[in-house]
């Protein structure tokens, strides 16, 4: 009778929580940008002119510098990566901050501005911040001192923990309590325990890995070699990697969208001198590839609209000015082409 | 008629500029004043050159000259952009001697230092037949001033103002008629730890600048004899060094460090015939420079003769050659490089009112020749009355520029199949000139010009590449008035300048051009002051228009308009010695400003200057 009240209490307290839930949810206004695409445009070096455009599919416009506009003040910095994490649109500048933003109306939250030298990736564990960095430069512009830092609270404010890893971390991916780095340089995963704050593992792994992305109920990662591109299934209950998928695929940036029916986009280039860039697609279920989906030069940054199954390839114009993104169908015919800001590099498809 | 070429007095550097103080400078008139017949030039009278004598060139012509200096925050880089052009397409002399790095093939104009020149000319517009390699958008003639029997002069300066500024400059003259030397030492030290707000941090807050400071060292010397009456020998000497903490852009928190170290010295014959002069110029410039770690060494030697000479009354010629031989030991590579150009050039006066000038150049170095580089110029006086003259100017050049060593050879990325970026440009203007009480110059200038082959660093991944990419067409107008009146014992004097300028880019979007990036179209500055028994008091203004950051669509910045004032008292005496006192307010209305986006720019600020002449 006390274990059926108990439970009953349980059950009552958790149909609450999921009605309260969902009440909030259903009543709380949609913010402007909580529906449509962020556009993250990186910005020029030494002009420091990274900014978030939104473009809004079903109207076709197009907003631009909405941190500026919403904020009345500059981004003022290269903007690396935009990561949305409990209910918090996080921008991590290389140029050393990050800037937290309410999602919905990109009003700033907060920010972590002090004690980053080229921040990366940001992943969230324990209502910390880990945000990973590069470090500073050596005089032969080596990053021998690349660390995560550590943040309490998710809104920001002071780092009071750098953890030593590999050099250049890029991706960070959070399970539970554990944070994975993706280590691209020394080709390493290293995986962090965000209560101790400590690298708990290292796995050695073929590439540089890059990006960790999640295909049905698996998260893989993205690894890129000089000719060849590696993607590791992770079993992350044992901390290992369960499964290598590699494809010829040469010359692979790290840039990277999710399609539909396990398909991955993937940029390409051959750098200079010759200086052709493409897109891959390979397929992770029937191991297909078709390096040249679309050729051209210029190519910097790709994202995936799930809803509307569509690509979004964007070109940095040589970062004389404003880039472009090309919106194509999955078969490949160009549906819109956009001017946006400078350096455009990725996507958020809300 | 007897020919320009006297040693020791011709006057003036453009004959029309009456108004101006005429100055005695030597030997004779420079090929700017006797075949640019047609271009606009302009000089900065000596009296501006005092009033910046404690700050740098790129100052002096952001705030009086129709040139857009692109400044990269206070005491750092300052590059010039003449017409709409670049920083690349601005030919600099200094003597005669071309100075740009060939490395980088531009000039930084915060560390040629005003207090190490005595004279400064702008040629505006293409004029690759005249001035060679890199006169695109137009060209800064720099030099030094020789005095013969003036016995001993001497001069202690020293400027002390905000931000941590002191300023000290010493120079020694000693002239008799056979021999002239003038040594100068100057050193500058600027914390410039001036407060800003800081626009990349959350709630903006007002910040100290603390990585902008700037040591600047130099010496000059210079040096003439007249070794008979029919020839001369002059020889100039500057060493200049300048250490900077590089002010990082808004946002970023980087520490560079830059130390720029050049010697360029120049020593000239001169052998004067009845009715001609002929030159042999040989020259060094070497610059050091260090970034960082990284060190960036170039070597350039010059060798050049020419023959000036006149035929008859009204035909004026010039031919020459020079040699240039350079040498880059760079970060990433280390090569070496010559230049050869032939130069002719001839002004025919057909009457008292017109005279024609024409301009040809043959150059080659080892990547191309350009084969054939003409200029044509024409000033018309079509009204020359007692109190008023009238004159009309029209000219047509191109220009050329040389890829740089960076260009060709740098690791990685160089490209040695670079083509030379070119130009074409057209001018007319028209010259106003009336004497008497209240006197006034006024001049009005169309001008068209098209750049092609403009060469642009773009990135093909990871590395950077240039590429002959880019084709711009230019068109403004110029307009430059000064007046003179006086009113009871108040001497006045007015300046204004206005400019604007439309360079198309018209490679990114060719259907619907855009503006260039960097390139406002409006830009003005004006000046007014007024003197009184040695007391003088000036009011001066400079006015920058929007201008977009990218090519595209992409951010514009706002306008900004500064005021400078300044009150100086020139009388102040004992014995023989005058010590002239000036202080200055430095943007006046303490304007939060950029000029370059997000490189912050210092507010209001004072300098006292106390100098003595001995």
């Amino acid at each position: 009778m006390k274990n059926l009240f108990k439970n009953q209490l349980w059950a009552i307290v958790l149909l609450v929580f999921a009605f309260s839930c969902n009440d909030n949810g259903g009543d709380e206004p949609l913010g402007k940008y909580d529906s449509g695409v962020l556009i993250m445009n990186e910005g020029n070096f030494g002009t420091n002119d990274g900014e978030v455009y939104h473009y809004d599919p079903a109207t076709g416009t197009l907003t631009h510098d909405i941190f500026e506009l919403e904020n009345s003040r500059p981004f003022a910095g290269l903007l690396e990566d935009m990561v949305l994490e409990q209910d918090r649109l996080y921008l991590v500048a290389n140029t050393g901050k990050v800037e937290i933003v309410n999602p919905g109306d990109f009003k700033s939250i907060g920010a972590v501005i002090n004690d980053l030298d080229q921040p990366r990736s940001l992943a969230t564990a324990s209502s910390k911040l880990f945000i990973s960095d590069y470090g500073p430069y050596n005089a032969s512009y080596a990053t021998p001192d690349s660390y995560i830092a550590v943040v309490s609270g998710l809104d920001g404010g002071t780092v009071k923990k750098k953890i030593e890893v590999s050099n250049k971390p890029e991706d960070l991916f959070a399970n539970g309590k554990f944070v994975w780095v993706a280590g691209s340089e020394e080709g390493k995963l290293e995986i962090i325990d965000a209560d101790t704050e400590t690298v708990t593992k290292t796995i050695d792994v073929e590439g540089k890995p890059v990006q960790f992305f999640q295909l049905g109920s698996e998260v893989w990662v993205y690894s890129v070699d000089p000719d060849k591109v590696s993607f590791l299934s992770l079993n992350l209950a044992s901390q290992s990697v369960k499964e290598i998928k590699s494809f010829d695929v040469a010359n692979a940036t790290g840039r990277i969208a999710i399609g539909e029916d396990n398909k991955l986009y993937l940029v390409t280039s051959s750098g200079w001198p010759d200086y052709q860039d493409a897109v891959a697609v390979v397929s992770i279920a029937d191991n297909t590839v078709d390096t040249d989906w679309t050729t051209g030069s210029g190519f910097y940054g790709i994202g995936y609209d799930q809803t509307k199954q569509e690509i979004y390839l964007t070109n940095s114009a040589g970062f004389q000015g404003n880039g472009l993104v090309t919106v194509f169908k999955k078969d490949g015919t160009e549906v819109k082409e956009m001017e946006v800001g400078r350096g455009p590099s990725g996507f958020v498809f809300r | 008629m007897i020919l320009l070429l006297l040693v020791f007095s011709v006057l003036g550097f453009e004959p029309m500029q009456d108004t101006v103080s005429l100055e005695q400078v030597e030997v004779y008139a420079p090929a700017l004043d006797r075949f640019a017949h047609g271009q606009k030039v302009t000089n900065l009278d000596s009296k501006v050159l005092e009033a910046y004598s404690a700050r740098s060139l790129g100052d002096m012509l952001q705030e009086k000259s129709p040139v857009f200096v692109r400044q990269y925050g206070a005491g750092m880089l300052a590059s010039p952009s003449f017409r709409g052009t670049s920083a690349g397409h601005t030919a600099i002399f200094w003597n005669g001697l071309p100075i740009n790095s060939p490395s980088l093939g531009q000039s930084d104009l915060s560390i040629l230092p005003v207090e190490a020149i005595d004279r400064v000319q702008l040629q505006f517009g293409s004029a690759g037949a005249l001035f060679g390699n890199e006169a695109i958008g137009g060209s800064i003639h720099l030099g030094s001033k020789t005095d013969f029997g003036k016995g001993f002069e001497g001069k202690l300066s020293q400027t002390i103002g905000s931000f941590g500024l002191f300023n000290t400059s010493v120079s020694g003259a000693f002239s008799s008629k056979k021999f002239s030397s003038k040594t100068r030492l100057f050193r500058r030290i600027a914390e410039n730890d001036f407060g800003y707000q800081d626009l990349s941090q959350p709630g903006t807050p007002e910040v100290r600048e603390d990585h902008a400071e700037v040591e600047q060292v130099g010496l000059v010397q210079d040096l003439a004899w007249n070794l008979s009456s029919k020839s001369q020998v002059k020889a100039a000497f500057w060493w200049n060094k300048a250490e900077r903490e590089i002010q990082p852009v808004m946002g970023s928190n980087t520490t560079d460090l830059q130390s720029d170290e050049s010697i360029r010295a120049v020593v000239d014959y001169f052998r004067f015939g009845k009715k001609s002069v002929w030159n042999l110029k040989t020259g060094l410039v070497r610059d050091k420079m260090i970034f960082n770690e990284s060190l960036n060494q170039t070597r350039q030697f010059f060798l050049a003769s020419d023959w000036d000479f006149e035929a008859g009354e009204n035909w004026k010629f010039k031919a020459g050659a020079r040699a240039t031989f350079v040498k880059g030991d760079l970060s990433t590579y280390s090569e070496t490089d010559q230049r050869f150009e032939f130069y002719q050039s001839a002004a025919w006066k057909t009457s008292e009112d017109l005279s024609f000038s024409f301009n040809l150049r043959q150059f080659a170095y080892p990547g191309d020749v350009v084969p054939f580089l003409p200029g044509i110029g024409a000033d018309w006086r079509f009204l020359n009355k007692e109190k008023q003259e009238l004159l009309l100017k029209a000219s047509l050049g191109k220009g050329f520029k040389v890829p740089t060593l960076n260009d060709r050879f740098w690791s990685p990325g160089g490209n040695p199949d670079l083509l030379p970026e070119e130009s074409i440009n057209g001018e007319i203007g028209l010259h106003w000139l009336k004497k008497g009480n209240f006197s006034w110059e006024q001049s009005l200038t169309y001008y068209r010009m098209e750049v092609d082959n403009w060469i642009i660093w773009l990135p093909q991944g990871s590395v950077w590449s240039p590429e002959n990419i880019r084709k711009v067409q230019n068109q403004g107008l110029e307009f430059q008035g000064n007046a003179g009146w006086k009113l009871g014992s108040w001497d006045w004097e007015l300046g204004l300048s206005y400019t604007f300028s439309e360079a198309l880019d018209l490679t990114t979007e060719p259907s619907n051009p855009q503006q260039l990036p960097y390139t406002p179209e409006h830009q003005a500055n004006g000046n007014l002051s007024a003197e009184f028994k040695g007391f003088g008091l000036n009011l001066s203004s400079f006015f920058v228009g929007p201008r977009a950051i990218g090519t595209g669509n992409a951010r514009v910045m706002d306008a900004f308009q500064i005021w400078n004032a300044g009150l100086t008292f020139s009388k102040l005496t004992w014995g023989k010695v005058q010590f002239p006192l000036s202080f200055q307010v430095l943007n006046l209305l303490d304007k939060d400003y950029q000029v370059l986006y997000l490189r912050a720019m210092p507010g209001r600020s004072y300098q006292l200057n106390l100098t003595i002449h001995l």
